[in-house]
């Protein structure tokens, strides 16, 4: 198969379709920066979404959980080897996400024979001041999207990841007009909270070029904070010690979105 | 450009959670030299204690105090006056060092990246038991070298844990790893002779028991136990009056480790000691 270049390359299409599909109802996750952190938001029913990979990094990740386990350990592997051997300072995201992983999730994703990871995987590396903040999203095939400035748009201070490139579309249009990187926490919750509500009701509405309104989004919004738990992490900007990432209860968190 | 750090190991699994292993897969870390010890043709020499320092810590009501001079010895020299052996672990854990400083601080960073690395991949913080087995297992790791007459240390480790009974816990170790939890108070190093004496009059007959003291008795204890020590230690500092120098003190109680700052120390020092 590797020698008829077609049948590679068909190959290829089938299985990016196949992992699409397997990938598509995934809960969204979004990471805003703000003023004094990153904050990461999602909702579920199940299992953990969101890890600490380092002192300043974190991730989120949907897809197969023996496949996010695989690439969760080597993230926090190769950052602690790094921070052993060298020091903290010298553990970068960057580095992390562009040497380690995308290759090998590239290549794993190109040899047809063997099989694929079935992830896709958002990171957040909190900086001194939040235009110092990266922020990720790692594909499945090793591409990487990251939220500072490219030829077509300028730096964001937030990246989201979902089941569909619509739903992710859709977040990313919202969050761009409603969300100011030097906001509050509770701002960011909020910001967060309507941004996964937006994802999540693409991923079941399909084809609609229009964001949901106000009132839609908060409706959908309430009826499944009934059903699921909010997990959420922040990555303080400020803290006085050197490790940073900070889970957040379910219950800690409705107490900010009460009203 | 060294890239095999980078490598990424896709049959791993970090299942285990055990840093150190990690570190020697890696070829990072030296293994453990126990069983291949040397054929040395020396004498074997007579029993040499190196742990030239004071390290003490005891209960007091607001959690663990661990205090420490700043002294480094070679022989007798004094190699460095503002040296650091009270070092954190992580967010509630503390260990002390005496012994051989190339060492003891080598074990503390391993022993750090490794609660650390446990909290990340197996997504729990290590328990209390996990955390004192941690450092006895490097301890014994190290046998070797201290059976070769370098690279001994005598460590103290305190932690605090709201959910455990009692919540604060202190333990002292000897050079091959065995651990004993200490109930009041404990002291390493070759000042300890002394300051066990005063901790332990002070316990049993001093104005209150240790762990009825409040934070600034237990600061000017501590100050006094060290300087005691230094009186007749030359390895240790004690409180360097002219140098304006204080000894490390840390406690830990269940808001986390809070480093006592030199001005604070200097004050309670002004008052209670000089």
């Amino acid at each position: 198969m590797i020698e008829e270049p077609y049948r590679w390359v068909e190959a290829i299409a089938n299985r990016r379709e196949y992992i699409e599909g397997q990938l598509a109802p995934g809960s969204p996750i979004a990471a805003l920066g703000f003023r004094d952190g990153v904050l990461f938001l999602t909702l579920g029913q199940t299992r953990q979404k969101l890890f600490e990979i380092y002192d300043r990094i974190a991730m989120g990740a949907i897809g197969h959980p023996g496949d996010i386990e695989r690439l969760r350990m080597a993230a926090i592997e190769l950052a602690s080897t790094e921070g052993f051997t060298r020091s903290a300072a010298d553990v970068s995201l960057r580095r992390l996400a562009h040497y380690s992983l995308s290759p090998v999730m590239k290549s794993a994703f190109e040899q047809v024979y063997g099989p694929p990871y079935l992830a896709r995987m958002l990171f957040a590396e909190v900086g001194a001041r939040p235009e110092d903040d990266l922020i990720l999203r790692v594909e499945y095939d090793g591409e990487i999207a990251s939220n500072s400035a490219t030829y077509a748009r300028a730096r964001q201070d937030f990246a989201v990841l979902s089941g569909t490139q619509q739903s992710v579309e859709m977040m990313e249009a919202f969050l761009k007009t409603e969300h100011k990187p030097d906001c509050s926490f509770e701002a960011a919750v909020k910001a967060a909270l309507n941004a996964w509500s937006i994802g999540h009701m693409l991923l079941q509405a399909g084809d609609t070029k229009e964001l949901p309104g106000h009132d839609a989004i908060t409706q959908h919004c309430r009826e499944q904070l009934a059903v699921a738990a909010i997990e959420a992490a922040v990555l303080d900007r400020n803290g006085t010690t050197t490790i940073r990432y900070r889970s957040l209860s379910d219950k800690e968190l409705r107490s900010f979105i009460s009203d | 450009m060294d890239r095999p750090q980078l490598g990424f190991d896709q049959d791993f699994s970090g299942a285990a959670g055990d840093f150190p292993s990690l570190l020697r897969r890696k070829g990072l870390l030296d293994s453990a030299v126990a069983g291949q010890m040397p054929q040395n043709t020396m004498q074997p020499k007579a029993w040499q204690p190196t742990e030239a320092t004071t390290i003490l810590a005891f209960k007091f009501s607001g959690g663990v105090l661990v205090a420490g001079d700043r002294r480094a010895t070679a022989g007798n020299t004094v190699v460095y006056d503002r040296a650091d052996k009270v070092l954190e672990i992580d967010r509630h854990s503390i260990m002390a060092i005496a012994g051989v400083p190339a060492t003891a601080w080598e074990m503390a960073r391993v022993l750090e990246h490794s609660l650390q690395y446990f909290r990340r991949t197996q997504l729990q913080e290590m328990s209390i038991d996990g955390k004192v087995r941690a450092l006895s297992k490097l301890l014994r790791d190290n046998f070797g070298f201290v059976m070769q007459g370098v690279g001994v240390v005598v460590p103290i480790f305190a932690t605090y844990d709201g959910n455990s009974k009692p919540e604060a816990r202190l333990y002292f170790y000897d050079a091959m790893g065995a651990q004993f939890e200490a109930t009041d108070y404990a002291a390493t190093g070759s000042g300890s002779p002394a300051v066990r004496g005063i901790l332990y009059y002070e316990h049993n007959w001093g104005a209150k028991p240790l762990h009825k003291l409040k934070e600034d008795e237990a600061v000017s204890l501590a100050l006094r136990a060290l300087d005691t020590a230094a009186e007749s230690d030359t390895a240790t500092a004690g409180v360097d009056r002219s140098g304006k120098i204080f000894p490390v003190i840390k406690i830990v109680s269940r808001a986390g480790i809070n480093t006592l700052p030199d001005s604070k120390i200097a004050a309670v020092f002004k008052e209670m000691v000089a």
